[in-house]
């Protein structure tokens, strides 16, 4: 019925860049962000390799101070917001849909409209280095050091509109993960049968649609106060610079754990199947999972302790944060116990899961002693926060999307990642990361402030910052040796088996590698907890369709979500040179008059309104064509 | 009931908006969609309530606001949330000239409480001397009933697009969802707008 | 209005068991005018406590946006358990943020 429509329609099919452009097939989309991802996570780390080349040795004039601030603050919102989101949603693309035994999204369309969303407002963030400066505020951008009275450039206008852009498609891609799973799980597949890389997807998904709105609206204000003369966080004319600060970290405190949960989840795919066992304690895991995301939007003030909330408010906070280590240390022991006793096989994406769990530790364990008011008043903007909170994002998703980039390449691109080169990686990133970051914590202990450009001598920060430094270059060695694992594979020829690692668990398993655009030939019939794994221990090689074979109903390419993409690019770089005063006339008038903004917004809209007026009915792939796949 | 033969094969459903998975997913999604509104909005009130003491010298709210003007611009839209009920109620019925009379006069209302609110903004900014710049209380003031006002202005734009499509496509699988969303849009605009009379303009005249 | 909804019978008389009148929504409609009207005028009539007047306003705000997004919004109806639990998470959030700016942006 729901395809009654979609008979003696044609739709045009593309080829090359654009079938990319307009590709709706949420495993292409998930190469997309891993595409963009990637060439974010680079540059991030290529800002964090010139920070710690400034801060090789006392005094050291590599990079001016104004550049200094700016690649912090760009390595940070970068590496957070354009880095390891769009890896997460690569993944998240590229696996939840073949986990819960779908043959596609909820909304295929806005699928691609979050991805196109997320990287123009990317690109917009980056423009600033050749656009008259990058922001310069720190990735937090606090008022009233983000305001046009101390930072001048148009830096801080980059990072309100870019940001804007790219967390409206975050968000979006968050409500499209949300319906998919809630209502596109295979027959047999109940909330309590789903792998529990789906389940963090999905509680990830919750909190970024519960994050985001709050730093929407904390960039409007911010905006509105440097482009319109708005008074939010102007002391002189009545606004609080500490409201700033409590909507930052409203958004800012769920955003870490919207980033950790995803690798909880493919760390607890990857234990067991390289364990040979199913995982240990998994309701216990489903329901850490929640309580941790429920806490996690009642801690923010935890980074405000100093700010002067009171007595009563840091106890508060102190005890909520205190309170996640209960559920993040029973995800631990669950992880432990499924290692324990069972036939471990020290792959590549093993190991990154295996180092995970006590590099994570060590993260949580200086969040407890942060988590201390009166201890964090010493704390506070030290080295020992940035070790903290680079052990668990580094530590901690980092090495968790490796381990679920070595594990599930072959199903993304139908070809195993090379084994030794992968174990060299680890090494390599793992001993780099533990020299740089390790020793930031007696850094911090010894009194050395984050965010600054140099230091002086003989103050005991000498040696340590030279180590810090040595290990950060390694991590650069070791980022190569993935892109390099990357290129030796890719000319390898395509084609491993269904399920490479051999003792997969879960569906995406059970269907090619890559899977065809359809996914799922017949959608299978779940009968328990680890789908495939139950059906193969009852001997079975494949899963019990839970249908007959029939026509495929699949939805219609469309370039419309670039174009709206690119309308919100337009009108965001209007918007923001809006306030500008040009010498060249024409430029002030199409500026300052708002003209470049209405267009760009003109051409979203217009899309917008193409996209509704013109149904889209889709195609089939009709029956004889899947019975002549399945024989080739 | 001329309208009856534009029903496709007289064939839908009773609650042809979730006849589909297209049109249940759209449900669905736009349910999710209002969680994140209602912490935009929340987030908005917060801003609001932090600041709307912070005249700084400027006018307060308990000279600026006229209650007149507000209970006017409630009724106007709770009218048009009961006209848009009314429209639903008619596509349940399948009876599709209702359908579209029903969701003009909601269009004509939210015309109506947007008049009404860009004449209270022209008056403030031109008589009282209380604009975007004027002080804290004024920015937070004009962006929260402003992200409001737009929401409307949104609404009016999205349902009469769907009442020219109802007039061209008529009512089916796929125009019925459409138009069951933005139904529960207008009445979430609505609902905040039971915030924003009740916490900005009831509350400043309380002090 | 009740006239034209009777000439609709005959037509979708297979689906009479659940089609419903507009009464239940025009009694949700005069309740929630009756809300509002209260709340205006214990604002516009003055003198009362201040304190008692912003409990007053608020109870009203909630009752009213309980009912209209009950009936309206069809939350009460069967199948809506996803949407209410995202609105309840909402405005979990949202009341967060509320309580945030009511006590920890000045003291």
């Amino acid at each position: 019925m729901a395809h009654a429509h979609a008979h003696s329609h044609s739709v045009k099919r593309y080829s090359g860049l654009m079938d990319w452009l307009t590709t709706v097939d949420h495993k292409k989309i998930g190469i997309l962000y891993l595409i963009a991802g990637g060439l974010f996570f680079g540059i991030g780390g290529i800002e964090a390799i010139l920070i710690r080349l400034q801060l090789i040795k006392p005094m050291n004039d590599l990079v001016s101070a104004q550049v200094f601030n700016e690649l912090i603050t760009m390595h940070g919102t970068t590496m957070i917001f354009l880095g390891v989101m769009p890896v997460i949603f690569a993944l998240m693309n590229a696996v939840v849909p073949l986990q819960i035994g779908a043959r596609d999204v909820a909304f295929p369309f806005l699928n691609s409209l979050g991805f196109w969303t997320f990287l123009f407002g990317g690109l917009l963030l980056n423009l600033s280095w050749i656009m008259g400066g990058a922001p310069d505020a720190g990735w937090t951008s606090y008022t009233p050091l983000s305001t046009t009275e101390y930072s001048s450039t148009h830096g801080v206008d980059f990072y309100t509109i870019g940001l804007q852009i790219a967390g409206l498609g975050t968000l979006i891609g968050g409500i499209n993960f949300l319906a998919t799973i809630i209502t596109m799980r295979a027959p047999g597949m109940s909330f309590m049968r789903m792998p529990m890389f789906t389940w963090t997807s999905f509680i990830t998904s919750a909190m970024i649609l519960f994050a985001f709105p709050a730093i929407t609206v904390g960039l409007v204000l911010l905006s509105f106060d440097r482009l319109l003369g708005a008074n939010f966080f102007d002391v002189a004319a009545g606004g609080s610079p500490v409201l700033w600060q409590h909507i930052f970290w409203i958004f800012g405190h769920p955003e870490v754990y919207i980033l950790i949960l995803p690798a909880f989840g493919i760390i607890s795919e990857v234990i067991p199947t390289f364990s040979r066992k199913r995982l240990f304690g998994y309701s216990s895991m489903v329901f850490a999972t929640i309580l941790i995301a429920f806490l996690g939007f009642m801690v923010w003030a935890h980074h405000m302790f100093t700010t002067g909330l009171g007595p009563v408010a840091n106890a508060l906070f102190a005890i909520a944060t205190m309170l996640i280590a209960v559920p993040t240390g029973i995800k631990i022991f669950n992880w432990l116990f499924t290692m324990w006793g069972g036939q471990i096989r020290f792959t590549s994406a093993n190991l990154f899961a295996i180092g995970f769990v006590p590099t994570f530790v060590m993260g949580g364990v200086t969040g407890v002693m942060l988590a201390s008011a009166p201890a964090d008043f010493q704390f506070h903007d030290t080295y020992f926060v940035v070790a903290h909170f680079h052990y668990v994002i580094v530590g901690g998703l980092v090495f968790g999307l490796f381990s679920g980039l070595h594990y599930w390449w072959p199903k993304m691109f139908g070809r195993m990642l090379n084994e030794p080169l992968g174990k060299w990686t680890f090494w390599t990133f793992a001993i780099g990361f533990h020299l740089t970051f390790f020793v930031q914590h007696f850094l911090g202990l010894l009194g050395m402030q984050r965010r600054i450009v140099s230091y002086l001598p003989n103050q005991n920060f000498d040696t340590l910052n030279f180590i810090s430094t040595i290990g950060a270059i390694l991590m650069g060695v070791g980022v190569l040796l993935f892109l390099a694992n990357v290129v030796v594979t890719a000319r390898k020829p395509s084609g491993v088996a269904n399920d490479p690692w051999e003792d997969g668990r879960t569906l995406e398993w059970s269907i090619p590698s890559p899977p065809p655009e359809y996914n799922f030939k017949q959608i299978p019939l779940v009968r328990g907890l680890d789908a495939f794994w139950k059906e193969k221990m009852a001997g079975n090689k494949e899963m019990t369709p839970s249908e007959p074979l029939g026509p495929i109903h699949m939805p219609s390419p469309s370039i419309l979500p670039f174009v709206m993409s690119l309308g919100l690019f337009i009108a965001g770089l209007g918007f923001m040179f809006s306030t500008e005063e040009f010498s060249n006339s024409f430029m002030s008038l199409i500026f300052n008059k708002y003209i470049v903004m209405i267009v760009g917004l003109v051409i979203t809209f217009a899309a917008m309104i193409a996209r509704s007026v013109f149904d889209d009915h889709g195609y089939h792939i009709e029956t004889e064509e899947l019975e002549g796949e399945g024989k080739a | 009931m001329s309208a009856h033969a534009e029903h496709v094969n007289g064939e839908l459903p009773h609650e042809p908006e979730k006849a589909t998975l297209e049109g249940r997913n759209k449900v669905l999604g736009f349910w999710l969609f209002l969680g994140g509104e209602a912490v935009l909005f929340g987030t908005l009130f917060a801003t609001f309530l932090a600041l709307r003491h912070q005249n700084n010298e400027g006018p307060t709210a308990a000279e600026l606001f006229s209650l007149p003007i507000t209970a006017a611009a409630t009724l106007i839209l709770l009218v048009s949330s009961l006209t848009s009920v009314f429209a639903i109620q008619a596509m349940h019925r399948h009876n599709l000239e209702k359908l579209k009379l029903w969701l003009i006069v909601t269009v004509v209302l939210g015309l109506g409480f947007l008049g009404l609110e860009i004449y209270e903004f022209y008056e403030y900014v031109a008589h009282e001397s209380f604009d975007m710049k004027t002080s804290a209380f004024s920015s937070s003031f004009y962006t929260l009933v402003g992200f409001h006002g737009a929401h409307v202005a949104f609404g009016v734009v999205w349902i009469s697009l769907l009442i020219a499509q109802l007039f061209k496509k008529g009512l089916t699988f796929v125009t019925a969802p459409k138009v069951y969303v933005s139904a529960m849009y207008w009445h979430f605009i609505d609902v905040v707008w039971v915030f924003i009379f009740s916490v900005v303009y009831l509350l400043g005249k309380v002090g | 209005m009740t006239a034209n909804q009777q000439s609709n019978e005959g037509h979708t008389v297979k689906h009479r068991h659940r089609t419903e009148g507009p009464e239940k929504h025009i009694i949700v409609f005069i309740f929630s005018i009756i809300l509002t009207a209260i709340a205006f005028a214990a604002v516009a009539a003055g003198g009362v406590n201040p304190a008692f007047t912003i409990i007053l306003l608020l109870v009203m705000a909630i009752l009213q946006v309980f009912v209209q997004m009950g009936y309206w919004m069809h939350l009460k109806d069967k199948g809506h358990l996803m949407p209410i639990v995202f609105m309840i998470g909402g405005f979990f959030v949202a009341s967060t943020c509320i309580i945030m700016a009511l006590f920890w942006v000045w003291w």
